[in-house]
């Protein structure tokens, strides 16, 4: 069934447009009175509540006064006339180029490499991506703590050792550490976009480069990359904004390095006395830039790159690369350790260890650290259970949510559908730690007193996780022929008949593999939580957060190696049912 | 250094030394008997808080493990009442009542932050809920009448000192006093925690102010120190072999921590080892009113010094020895600033800190 729907999907995408042509006119004064017209208003009423509201009310509470509501710049004065708070900023800066470099530097030629050429170990190579990508930033920290402190860092031990030096050469306490660390973990997004792109450019060019006398090399560089600019753009933006929005793992480096992030300064405008509005203030450029930055990817990555204009029609061949390509290979291992294979190790030895300092050995090895975190501490259990169930629950609503809209959108049942599409996709420019300030302003005080409680946490991940829901969900929608339901209607059955017998198990699968690609983020987001928990509403982003202050790192690790376990698991399911790469395919 | 304390302070300090001389001989009450002893106004206590079946306690006083530790033993004691331990450092859990108190929702049941500051500014907005224990009038003298009002009561002590790691230093040659934690010879060395986030650190940063002014800090900022959060953090810094020196060490979590076999030491200073007595009170518009009162008799209770000392922290009662071997305030000379001195000076000192460390 499916198979024909596509095959027919043209057509039916035609008729479509008749059908709803045809129904606006021979009702459409009804339909202004009829049930879409609730639906529509109630979908937007949601899509207020959860999306313009509080970003409406973080605007409008940047030019207040504390305690009157009174107009005021007074925020923005605090906020920006202050030496290290500008700083700031220019920190912020500095990682999210720095990330993005270093990214493309990183990304880029695996991507080539995959998807071009020869090179062995493609499997396994995509398999470590994969795993940098559901990696948490904030584990990535702790991992590179343990690899690059500089003195006690497994890497410097080793130098030291080595080298007979007695100082280590690697500061993970610093910039360049802290753009490592980033990096580490979303050059992903990078080789996404690159990797997709390039699977759409035909050997022709190449071959037309190297029939007039170009070697490999050049080729690659003066024909295939420039092909697929626009992607790499595309990734490296990406790369940056995520950077940007970072808490977690700046404010496990960047306080021992001395040094503030937008996010972290944000953070301490929430220490007592908490400062709302000069935090809002202070993050209108995160916002604002995000919004810049998202624009000029858009614009950018519309133009599909030139590849789309040779489409996938013509040929494909990979391109010998000779010995180059365990030069390749070397990069992508190299990439691979760097992200997944050393902090990974470092970080079970010390989930494990009764010291990590103390290393590989069996007289280390306890399971003491999960034993305290499962049965002594007193809030790990609930923590676990609030973590996967706020992330199910929000994966769930966010999922029913966009699916709903995408199918109003796409059947266009309701007029202006696409402001409904267009709010679903808004917090995209959103910054994590910038939408839970609003949440906070917004929802936190009465009437709705939601602060500290679970559901204030649901709601802010589903806002934050829309888009990525949306996307997937209107891409599922858009590949169901229409003909089938109007078959259900025409033999008498509703709209709800149609959509329960015949829509619904045909998204089965994709509405799975997006439930995934929420459920992930969502079960280890630190920043859109950081503000809106309390001690029944505790996640383990956070108390992964509140433990880093003792910097217990064996426990640390222990309760990451859950997290990490938990997402695995998930991530394997989705897997088995959907395919290798729908992570990676889907969620940019 | 008695210069920097109060006269009705040091008054206070000569009581509670001869207090926790006493306490030096008593025995332990073992406290499996103790159930049976419940007084009448614990059991009203339990009873009220078993209706109400938990409670929330934001904690600073001590290191997870400590806190869950007591946390675990009062929901032993009284059955049917969950108790959520969240421990941070002081102000970040200031920071999260702060949050509450502008969103109007109270989480927090029984605050235990260590900057006293936070106290005095609770009680002064009328936040905080009045309530005398029982235990409050049997704990060490020293700890008794920190408020006279009866908001808040000291239910944890500890002393501020320094630490080695003694594979990489000889404690002879470690500095012996604060000041020498700016000689050269320690450049890219030295572990300390930050007033920003500890309270510990905060009362220890307002007494090194006051003694040496804030040259101190400077000359300190220029040994490249590497600052963490909480004051914990300084003894994983010396384990893992990170940091050589921990200018701000715990004298409770060092010790706990060199018992389990780690190579460390703890220095004394010759100049004083700060003094922090850390106080708890009930929040006002409490969700738990009697789980809070019950938990405030717990933290002044034998049950409780119990956990303390098996942790080596100091025990609030006379009736529980402290652990063996270890020196506790009455040992050392402890210095401490006023009330008013750590509630205005903490604020203070983190702004300056924040001018002079960058973060």
């Amino acid at each position: 069934m499916p198979g024909r729907a596509v095959d027919r999907e043209d057509r039916a995408a035609m008729s479509n447009d008749s059908i709803a042509l045809r129904s606006a006119a021979e009702w459409g004064p009804l339909r202004r009175l009829d049930p879409s017209m609730a639906l529509w208003l109630l979908m937007i009423a949601v899509l207020v509540f959860l999306v313009a509201s509080p970003t409406a009310r973080l605007l409008v509470s940047s030019f207040q006064e504390p305690e009157t509501g009174h107009f005021t710049l007074a925020n923005y004065r605090d906020a920006y006339f202050n030496l290290r708070h500008l700083t700031a900023l220019g920190n912020s800066l500095e990682l999210g180029v720095g990330v993005a470099l270093m990214a493309g530097l990183f990304g880029v030629p695996i991507a080539w490499a995959i998807s071009r050429t020869d090179m062995p170990l493609k499997g396994f190579i995509r398999l470590m991506v994969l795993g940098a990508f559901i990696t948490p930033p904030y584990l990535a920290a702790i991992g590179w703590i343990l690899l690059a402190g500089p003195n006690s860092g497994w890497l410097n031990k080793l130098w030291m050792i080595l080298s007979g030096e007695v100082h280590g050469v690697f500061n993970v306490y610093s910039m360049p550490g802290l753009i490592l660390v980033v990096s580490v973990t979303s050059f992903p997004y990078v080789f996404v976009l690159t990797n997709s792109a390039l699977d759409l450019v035909s050997s022709e060019m190449e071959d037309a480069a190297q029939v007039l006398g170009a070697g490999k090399l050049r080729t690659a560089l003066r024909v295939t990359l420039p092909l697929v600019l626009p992607a790499i753009l595309g990734g490296l933006i990406i790369s940056f904004l995520e950077s940007i929005a970072l808490f977690g793992a700046p404010a496990l480096i960047g306080l021992p390095a001395r040094f503030n992030v937008v996010s972290t300064q944000l953070w301490q405008f929430f220490e007592y006395p908490v400062r709302v509005e000069t935090a809002a203030a202070f993050a209108m450029p995160l916002l604002i830039i995000t919004v810049l930055m998202f624009w000029l990817q858009r614009s950018v990555l519309g133009r599909k790159g030139y590849a789309a204009v040779t489409g996938k029609g013509g040929e494909r061949r990979m391109i010998q690369l000779g010995a180059w390509r365990w030069v390749m290979l070397a990069h992508a291992l190299l990439v691979c350790s760097l992200s997944v294979l050393l902090p990974m190790t470092v970080l079970l030895q010390a989930a494990f260890a009764k010291a990590w300092g103390r290393g590989f050995s069996f007289d280390n090895l306890t399971f003491e650290n999960f034993r305290y975190l499962l049965f002594e501490q007193t809030q790990a259990q609930q923590t676990i259970i609030n973590t996967f169930l706020y992330a199910g629950v929000t994966a769930f609503a966010a999922i029913a949510l966009s699916l709903a809209i995408a199918y109003v959108v796409n059947r266009r049942l309701v007029p202006w559908s696409n402001v409904l599409a267009f709010l679903c996709v808004a917090p995209f420019v959103i910054p994590g730690i910038v939408l839970a300030i609003g949440f906070y302003a917004a929802y936190a005080p009465p009437p709705l007193a939601l602060y500290g409680t679970g559901t204030i946490l649901v709601l802010a991940f589903i806002t934050r996780f829309l888009p990525i829901a949306y996307t997937s969900s209107a891409a599922s929608i858009r590949s169901i022929n229409p003909e089938m339901e109007e078959a259900v209607r025409i033999l008498g059955g509703g709209r709800l008949l149609a959509i329960r017998k015949v829509l619904a198990p045909l998204l089965k699968k994709s509405l799975a593999g997006a439930w995934i690609l929420v459920f992930i983020p969502a079960a280890r987001e630190l920043s859109a939580a950081i503000f809106l928990v309390g001690p029944n509403s505790r996640v383990i982003s956070v108390m992964l957060f509140d433990l880093s202050e003792e910097g217990n790192f064996e426990v640390l690790a222990a309760l990451g190696t859950i997290l990490l376990l938990v997402t695995l698991v998930i991530a394997a399911i989705g897997f088995r049912i959907i395919g290798r790469d729908f992570m990676l395919r889907r969620s940019v | 250094m008695t210069c920097i304390l109060t006269t009705s302070r040091r008054d206070i300090l000569k009581g509670g030394t001869a207090a926790l001389t006493l306490g030096l001989g008593a025995t332990v009450a073992p406290w499996s008997v103790r159930a049976a002893e419940m007084t009448s106004h614990e059991k009203d206590l339990y009873e009220a808080a078993k209706k109400e079946s938990e409670l929330t306690w934001y904690t600073a006083h001590s290191d997870d493990v400590t806190a869950q530790a007591l946390g675990r033993k009062f929901q032993q004691l009284y059955p049917g009442i969950r108790v959520n331990v969240v421990r941070t450092t002081a102000q970040v859990a200031f920071q999260r009542v702060s949050q509450e108190l502008k969103a109007g929702a109270m989480q927090v049941d029984v605050l235990s932050s260590t900057d006293i500051g936070h106290y005095v500014y609770l009680k002064e907005k009328n936040l905080l809920e009045k309530f005398v224990p029982e235990n409050a009038g049997k704990v060490f003298d020293i700890y008794k009448g920190y408020d006279p009002d009866g908001f808040y009561y000291v239910t944890s002590a500890g002393l501020i000192g320094m630490a080695c790691n003694t594979s990489k230093v000889k404690l002879a040659d470690a500095p012996g006093n604060w000041t020498g934690l700016i000689d050269a010879k320690w450049k890219d060395q030295i572990a300390l925690g930050h007033p920003g986030f500890s309270g510990y650190v905060g009362t220890w940063t307002v007494t090194l102010r006051k003694l040496y002014g804030w040259q101190f800090f400077e000359k300190l900022a220029k040994n490249g120190p590497r600052v963490g959060r909480s004051i914990n953090d300084t003894v994983t810094l010396l384990n893992s072999g990170e940091s050589t020196i921990a200018g701000t060490a715990a004298n409770n979590s060092t010790v706990e921590s060199m018992r389990k076999g780690n190579p460390l030491a703890m220095i004394y200073p010759t100049d004083g080892t700060v003094l922090i007595l850390a106080p708890s009170g009930i929040m006002k518009g409490a969700k738990h009113p009697a789980g809070a009162r019950l938990f405030m008799e717990y933290l002044m209770s034998v049950d409780a010094s119990q956990i303390w000392v098996e942790h080596f922290n100091e025990s609030m009662r006379p009736e529980v020895s402290p652990p063996s071997g270890v020196k506790s305030a009455k040992d050392v000379k402890p210095i401490r600033p006023t009330v008013e001195e750590i509630s205005k000076g903490i604020p203070e000192v983190i702004k300056q800190w924040r001018d002079t460390f960058g973060v």
